[in-house]
């Protein structure tokens, strides 16, 4: 039941990480379409905003893998 | 390695100005500044010489005709740009224009004339058979008109109505032959008085009833006899268009002169477009721009010996704001990662380029997060093979094949490191064991494998940043990235502490670097630093955390691998392999995809921001996309003549 409960709790942490990104991506990869259409040569930038927003869901991995591996010892 | 630049100017005789330009034009190793800007230097612009833009304009009108001409040659044009030029005069080139322009015109409208009947004739031929069975052959009468209609099955009825309303119009002075042509369609063929003719066609038209319309020469012709001679017709045609063309190639045989004509007005286009950063005094020109140090002297000598002694190269100190314009040099097998350097910007002048820290790194990250020996030979494999496909026409996709190819041998490694071959296949078939870390297992070595990855990579940045500081003179970030070094130290250092890796005495000191370090932070950016100094900190645990994204993809890959094989394995072995073949592909698409741009996210964000200063602006030399044009090819027999060669000023 405890590790149960643990998986939840990791799951909610890397899932809500995800949403949190994925709402941040759609609106930056947007504009930054919208920018490549009118400068191409944007491209490596557009590519690195939109990949900035990724790390909350790493950041929600390792609380995942923390919740994981230390109080799940 | 960014290419060391030299500010130099170019003195000499006005006379000499052309050749100068051409010789710069060939060379392209001089990226021109506008030497009328330049402080200190007296001179004025040439771009009011109206002989200069009169000649610019009849040489861009020139060009446009030639190109409209070349339009016409089509598939004659050459491949490959001209590298030289047969020397022709301006009059007489045109002349040759004003001739040639009408015959290629014709014998190109005759060329699509005779290819549209091949086209269109088969079509009529096809109708007229059909509507043939319904009538008689009629002897010629010059008298009377047919037209033949095909309707859809479904509107049978309009042949009724349309003989109700020939009847109101003619009496009985016509005639309609109608009946089923095929299960869709009901032929009718109409024949009334020639006189009548615009009355019935405008009434067709008015109820909108589409006749089968001949080619003119057929018209009036009874439609037996004219299928026969549309039959003959097409028989004839294929000699007559291979006859039109042969025509047109033997009036194409100039095409080559123009070609080369083509490019050596562009060239010379050019130099006219260039004369507006040639600064000028009354008897004097001054060119100033920047070159690569190294093609100094090659350019020194070719000024010598083309433009006389009297013309000179010298080097100019640069003012303190020059910012010289950026050109990338690295070794053949890591340039491909050029093209990731310029995907974000050029760095500034001065400061470092990172191609060559990328063309191990990315290659690398991408290997430990697909981590799978048959990934990476497939990926090998497509790497090879598009290199070889398109890699000689496209640099680019050669490029690409390369890093590719690096990235999947690097892929193959590490899946021997983790005893991957399709996810856990390897081991459940021929039991294959992991060199070091099983990554279905072992995940937490897996996680400190990736910070340890961050903490060396982001260090290494760090490292560069403050190694770029010390040469830019740049106190204040020298001082905030080498606090930034102690702080990650520092943080290393307490982490083992806490894990029993290092001994629990380091502790202490390792929590007084922290102190220090963020007192640095918050010094040297105060008052702001009050804010930033802890944000500062932050971001570099933030920054190493962020490589666990290695190790995250990684686990996806081999997670997703196995359930391929899982689900393959409850099914019958050909639907199984079937199954897992297809999760597998899929598998190794996002395995090709999404570490390509995570480890490009990671030097973007995390390493780039450490030492990466952009901002350069591109080395282009004039001259530098144009084939070099020997002289030795150039006519200067009739300098007095208008000529599109370059003319004393």
């Amino acid at each position: 039941m405890e590790t149960g409960l643990l998986g939840i709790g990791a799951g909610i942490a890397v899932g809500l990480a995800a949403i949190g990104a994925g709402v941040a991506q759609g609106r930056i990869g947007s504009a930054g379409i919208g920018a490549m259409a009118e400068k191409p040569e944007m491209m490596g930038r557009v590519i690195l905003l939109i990949a900035i927003p990724e790390t909350l869901v790493i950041l929600g991995f390792a609380v995942a893998a923390m919740i994981m591996f230390i109080l799940g010892g | 390695m960014l290419v060391p630049m030299a500010k130099v100017e170019i003195v000499g005789h006005r006379r000499h100005l052309d050749a100068v330009l051409a010789l710069l034009q060939r060379h392209g190793a001089v990226h021109l500044l506008d030497a009328t800007a330049v402080p200190g230097l007296r001179v004025s612009s040439l771009a009011v010489d109206e002989g200069y833009a009169r000649e610019g304009e009849e040489l861009r009108q020139l060009g446009l005709r030639i190109e409209g001409l070349l339009d016409l040659a089509g598939n004659l044009r050459l491949r490959s740009e001209p590298d030289t030029f047969p020397g022709t005069d301006l009059d007489e080139l045109l002349a040759d224009l004003d001739e040639m322009a009408p015959r290629l015109e014709t014998a190109v409208k005759r060329i699509d004339e005779l290819e549209n009947e091949h086209a269109a004739l088969p079509r009529h031929v096809e109708s007229l058979r059909r509507l043939l069975p319904l009538i008689p052959e009629l002897p010629r009468l010059e008298t009377y008109e047919t037209v033949a209609l095909l309707i859809d099955s479904r509107h049978a009825g309009v042949v009724e109505l349309l003989r109700d309303e020939l009847t109101e119009m003619l009496g009985s002075r016509f005639d309609v032959l109608s009946g089923q042509i095929d299960r869709d369609t009901v032929g009718a063929v109409l024949v009334f008085p020639r006189r009548e003719s615009r009355r019935i066609h405008a009434m067709l038209s008015r109820e909108q009833v589409s006749r089968v319309q001949l080619p003119e020469q057929f018209r009036g012709v009874p439609l037996a006899s004219a299928v026969v001679s549309m039959e003959r017709r097409i028989g004839l045609l294929p000699t007559e268009i291979r006859e039109a063309k042969a025509a047109l190639a033997a009036l194409l045989s100039p095409v080559e002169r123009w070609e080369r004509a083509r490019a050596h007005i562009g060239r010379r286009i050019a130099q006219i477009e260039a004369l507006r950063l040639v600064g000028t005094t009354e008897k004097t020109f001054v060119i100033v721009g920047w070159a690569p140090r190294r093609r100094l002297e090659e350019l020194a000598d070719s000024l010598t010996v083309e433009a006389g002694a009297e013309t000179l190269l010298a080097e100019l100190e640069p003012a303190p704001d020059d910012e010289p314009p950026i050109l990338l040099t690295n070794p053949a097998p890591v340039r491909p990662f050029q093209l990731f350097v310029r995907m974000l910007a050029l760095p500034r002048y001065g400061t470092l380029d990172p191609t060559m820290l990328m063309s191990f790194f990315v290659p690398l990250f991408f290997g430990i997060m697909l981590g799978d020996v048959a990934y990476g030979l497939v990926l090998l494999g497509v790497a090879v093979w598009a290199g070889k496909r398109w890699g000689r026409r496209t640099p680019v996709v050669a490029d690409l094949a390369r890093i590719l190819g690096l990235g999947a041998a690097w892929a193959v490694v590490w899946g021997f490191v983790f005893g991957e071959i399709l996810g856990d296949l390897g081991h459940r078939v021929a039991g294959l064991e992991p060199i070091w870390i099983n990554r279905e297992e072992a995940i937490e070595p897996l996680l400190v494998l990736a910070v340890a990855i961050g903490v060396t990579h982001v260090l290494l940045g760090l490292a560069l940043g403050v190694w770029v500081s010390a040469r830019r003179g740049d106190r204040r970030r020298l001082t905030e990235r080498a606090a930034l070094m102690l702080t990650l130290v520092a943080l290393c250092v307490i982490a083992g502490a806490a894990a029993d890796v290092l001994p629990h005495g380091a502790m202490t000191p390792a929590v007084v670097a922290v102190i220090v370090a963020f007192v640095l932070l918050v010094a040297v950016q105060w008052p702001l630093g009050a804010i930033l100094g802890p944000l500062d900190l932050l971001g570099i645990v933030t920054n190493v955390l962020s490589y666990l994204r290695i190790a995250a993809l990684g686990l996806a890959s081999v997670f997703l691998a196995r359930v391929a094989n899982e689900l393959g394995a409850t099914a019958p072995l050909a639907i199984g392999i079937v199954i897992a073949a297809l999760f597998h592909v899929l598998n190794l698409a996002l395995g090709a995809f999404s570490p390509t741009i995570q480890a490009l996210r990671l030097h973007y964000v995390e390493f780039f921001d450490k030492f990466y200063e952009p901002g350069g602006a591109p080395f282009q030399p004039f001259g530098g996309s144009i084939a070099p044009v020997p002289d030795t090819s150039l006519d200067r027999s009739a300098p007095r003549r208008r000529s599109i060669e370059p003319q004393p000023s």
